[in-house]
């Protein structure tokens, strides 16, 4: 499967009568977007569009997800496949993407006990890479009869259709840089002494479903009951999986972006083989988990016939024992494993972030300390997403509203500085 | 470092408050104005940097022999001089001294929220009860080694307080690694800027791994000791049975302040009144951010099964259904804070001379 991507720097954003890039510039006609996201949503009323710079005074709260502005060039109606566009096989053929700019999505009717935020200036701006972005703010509003679940899913949709008519915009523009993701899994040479090398990647958790509803972050649906199952690498670079509702370091920007994918395909025929990419989800149940490692490593061992994996997982402590117990076995069948996890404590030492044991799991990256807490010592003349009474949620029983001239905000929850796909230039020391 | 120049208080004992030696050590808490004894070279050290306002000084018993009493006192002397941070000792190998240095700066600099720096030899028995909570210079054994001690406690304060903005530290707070600033490790974990992506970092291991050559783990895990679980009960029917849980399930409004992560509070509620027999029940909430919270929330007895104990205990089954559910939140808490709660929790449990106890959790 061969994907081509051509990246468009976007150096200036403006609104304006006509929506175009030109001379690296983005023009957005608001007005018309918000037509084009009413189109066919009974869920929505309204949606307002904002354009935010870096050092803007802007505090963007009840963060669902954040979107890389991209569409598929050479085939119709298959943007982001089963999300928006018709269900098809994601990542093959050529794929526009602009640089520099990102859709950032807010849903002020959320009632999860908390979401993401992204400042412009400040602290959290300097370390989140889309504070250092130019921004379409999506917030749409909820008509009176809809159902706030169901409006999450149109919230999500809205932000995908944003991405896509940004990115359409650019038609004719050159690009600025044309990545080439090509790999055919039948063909690859066993003989050229490179080790094979797959990536587990744990799509999802269920464990903080609103409502008891998994988010579809694969293919337009949600994965919650998924078998392990093989799939191209392509598929997650190309919009086949999104990002998990209220983000928790995986907005879809990041899986657009997969940091062990794409380290992966940089050294593929250069030091390794990249030999494929299993996916699973995280379960809730013991048995359907061993038996989830049971089939995961089996498909990287005995089917993608890897020498060694790397394991990326979703936030939590739960997902750390899911994807450990995937580990496990790819070691019993002599794939030598790479374990990702998060500290997910403040204090201690390393050896305590490794909230499952096992002689077998000796080697471990830490992707980062997500629950690290930072202060925000920024007060934003405007907050969009919300009102400045917006509560923002803190792990202790303490009240701060995002209005506040101090909020103290676990790093996780500010969009665009940790990243579970390891794509995030953060290590974690003792102190 | 900062163009403000910054004020601060010294904290020392008699002997280097220059009171005197061991006949002192009850003395009561006095002020100087200005630096005293190796307050002199600390000012020196600091330059233009910072002003030692005043020097308090007291004896080492007095404050070792009360030290609540010691650390309000303390605090009262401090405060009028509105200090940006506190400096105590250096207290070297003097275990009295370290302690209550340690308490000083524990105390106070928690009290008025600012950074609290003194030193110690490495036995010295206030490094482990305070490392965590102030910043210990690592010293010699002796006042021989005290130009050595004062200056790695102005190198800690110059980073702690600088306004510098290359630090590695994604928080941005200015504070060397232990081994560069020499202090004692204090147990926090940092998330630092580094070159290499995680991706890249992870590869590279597992190509190392899988050729056999030599890498190191970011996490090497530790060492668990392995607890022989206790015989079992002999007769359940006579037995008194507690239900002990980490889902967090508490009254509304959390009385006691339980954190929905790295909790570190248990507490006790009496079934009566969290879940009376009778009537309707109060409203609940959930301290705990590791589970979506609304089945239990609906149904706590899915959690607690209290309604069930009531009627083993009923069928006699059980000998008797203790009337108090020990409770607290278990969600990414460190081993250690697990460790001392279990440890509180089994006394109470063995004081009131419980049988056996059911645990739940998510």
């Amino acid at each position: 499967m061969n994907l081509e991507i051509e990246s468009i720097d976007i150096r200036e954003l403006k609104k304006g009568a006509k929506t175009c890039v030109s001379d690296h510039v983005l023009t957005v006609n608001l007005k018309e977007l918000e037509q084009v996201l009413l189109k066919g949503s009974g869920c929505l009323k309204s949606v307002d569009i904002h354009l935010v710079y870096p050092g803007d005074s802007v505090r963007i709260v009840n963060l669902m997800d954040v979107v890389q502005p991209r569409c598929k060039v050479d085939v119709q109606d298959a943007h982001f496949p089963g999300f928006i566009g018709k269900v098809q096989r994601a990542g093959v053929g050529r794929t526009r993407s602009l640089r520099g700019i990102a859709v950032v999505v807010a849903n002020p009717y959320t009632k999860r006990h908390y979401s993401a935020l992204l400042d412009m200036s400040g602290k959290a701006a300097e370390l989140s890479k889309y504070g250092q972005m130019r921004n379409v703010v999506v917030v749409p509003h909820m008509a009176e009869d809809a159902e706030d679940r169901d409006f999450e899913d149109v919230v999500k949709i809205a932000g995908l259709k944003t991405a896509v008519y940004l990115a359409q915009a650019a038609d004719g523009h050159p690009a600025d840089e044309i990545e080439h993701f090509d790999l055919h899994l039948p063909s690859l040479p066993r003989d050229n002494g490179l080790p094979r090398v797959a990536c587990y990647y744990q799509l999802y958790t269920p464990q903080h479903d609103y409502k008891g509803i998994s988010d579809k972050c694969f293919y337009g649906t949600d994965v919650r009951n998924l078998l392990p199952t093989i799939i191209h690498p392509n598929e997650v670079l190309d919009g086949g999986v999104t990002g998990h509702q209220t983000i928790r370091s995986l907005d879809t920007y990041t899986v657009q972006n997969h940091g062990v994918i794409k380290e992966l395909y940089s050294r593929h025929g250069r030091d390794l083989t990249f030999c494929g990419v299993v996916i699973g989800v995280a379960n809730m149940d013991p048995v359907q988990r061993q038996r989830k490692a049971m089939m995961a490593s089996g498909l990287i061992a005995n089917v993608l016939g890897a020498d060694g994996v790397m394991t990326v997982k979703a936030h939590g402590g739960m997902p750390h024992v899911d994807t450990g117990l995937v580990a496990e076995e790819c070691e019993r069948l002599g794939v030598k494993t790479v374990y990702s996890i998060q500290c997910l404590v403040g204090h201690g030492s390393l050896a305590e972030a490794a909230i499952y044991g096992s002689n077998l799991l000796d080697a471990i990256v830490v992707t980062g300390a997500p629950v690290e807490k930072m202060k925000l010592a920024f007060k934003p003349e405007r907050v969009l997403g919300g009102t400045p009474k917006t509560k923002i949620y803190h792990p202790d029983p303490v009240t701060q509203l995002a209005g506040d001239s101090t909020i103290e905000v676990e790093e996780f929850l500010i969009a665009g500085v940790h990243d579970q796909t390891g794509g995030a230039r953060i290590i974690v020391s003792e102190y | 470092m900062s163009e403000k120049k910054l004020r601060m208080v010294h904290y020392l004992n008699q002997f280097f408050g220059q009171i005197g030696g061991e006949e002192k050590a009850d003395v009561a808490f006095s002020v100087k104005e200005g630096p005293v004894g190796p307050g002199v070279l600390l000012q020196k050290l600091l330059g233009e940097d910072g002003t030692i306002m005043a020097t308090i000084i007291c004896g080492d018993n007095y404050f070792a022999g009360n030290l609540d009493r010691a650390s309000e006192e303390a605090l009262k002397l401090v405060e009028p001089f509105k200090p940006d941070i506190l400096f105590a000792g250096p207290a070297f190998a003097a275990g009295r001294y370290g302690l209550n240095c340690g308490e000083f700066c524990k105390t106070v600099g928690g009290k008025l929220g600012i950074p609290a720096i003194t030193g110690m030899y490495q036995e010295n028995p206030g490094v482990e009860i305070y490392r965590k909570d102030c910043y210990i210079a690592q010293t010699g054994d002796s006042a021989a080694k005290m130009a050595e001690a004062v200056n790695r406690m102005v190198s800690i304060a110059r980073k702690v307080i600088s306004t510098e903005t290359h630090s590695k530290v994604l928080a941005g707070d200015q504070i060397g690694k232990p081994s560069e600033d020499e202090y004692f490790p204090r147990g926090v974990l940092r998330n630092e800027h580094t070159e290499k992506t995680a991706a890249c970092r992870g590869l590279d291991m597992l190509l190392a791994k899988i050729k056999g050559q030599p890498f190191v783990s970011e996490v090497v895990m530790a060492k668990y000791d392995s607890i022989p679980p206790p015989p079992p009960v002999k007769d359940l029917k006579s037995c008194e049975v507690a239900l002990v849980s980490d889902c967090g399930l508490c009254p509304k409004g959390n009385p006691h302040g339980l954190s929905g992560r790295g909790n570190k509070v248990w507490c006790t509620y009496e079934t009566k009144d969290l879940f009376p027999e009778k009537g309707s029940l109060p409203e609940y909430e959930v301290a705990h951010t590791g589970y979506y919270p609304k089945e239990v929330l609906e149904n706590p007895y899915r959690i607690l099964p209290v309604d069930i104990m009531r009627e083993l205990e009923n069928e006699g089954i059980i000998g008797k259904f203790h009337p108090t559910y020990f409770c607290t939140s278990g969600n990414v808490t460190p081993n250690l804070v697990c460790h001392d709660m279990g440890e509180g929790i089994a006394a109470e449990i063995k004081k009131r001379q419980i049988g056996a106890v059911i645990l739940t959790s998510t």
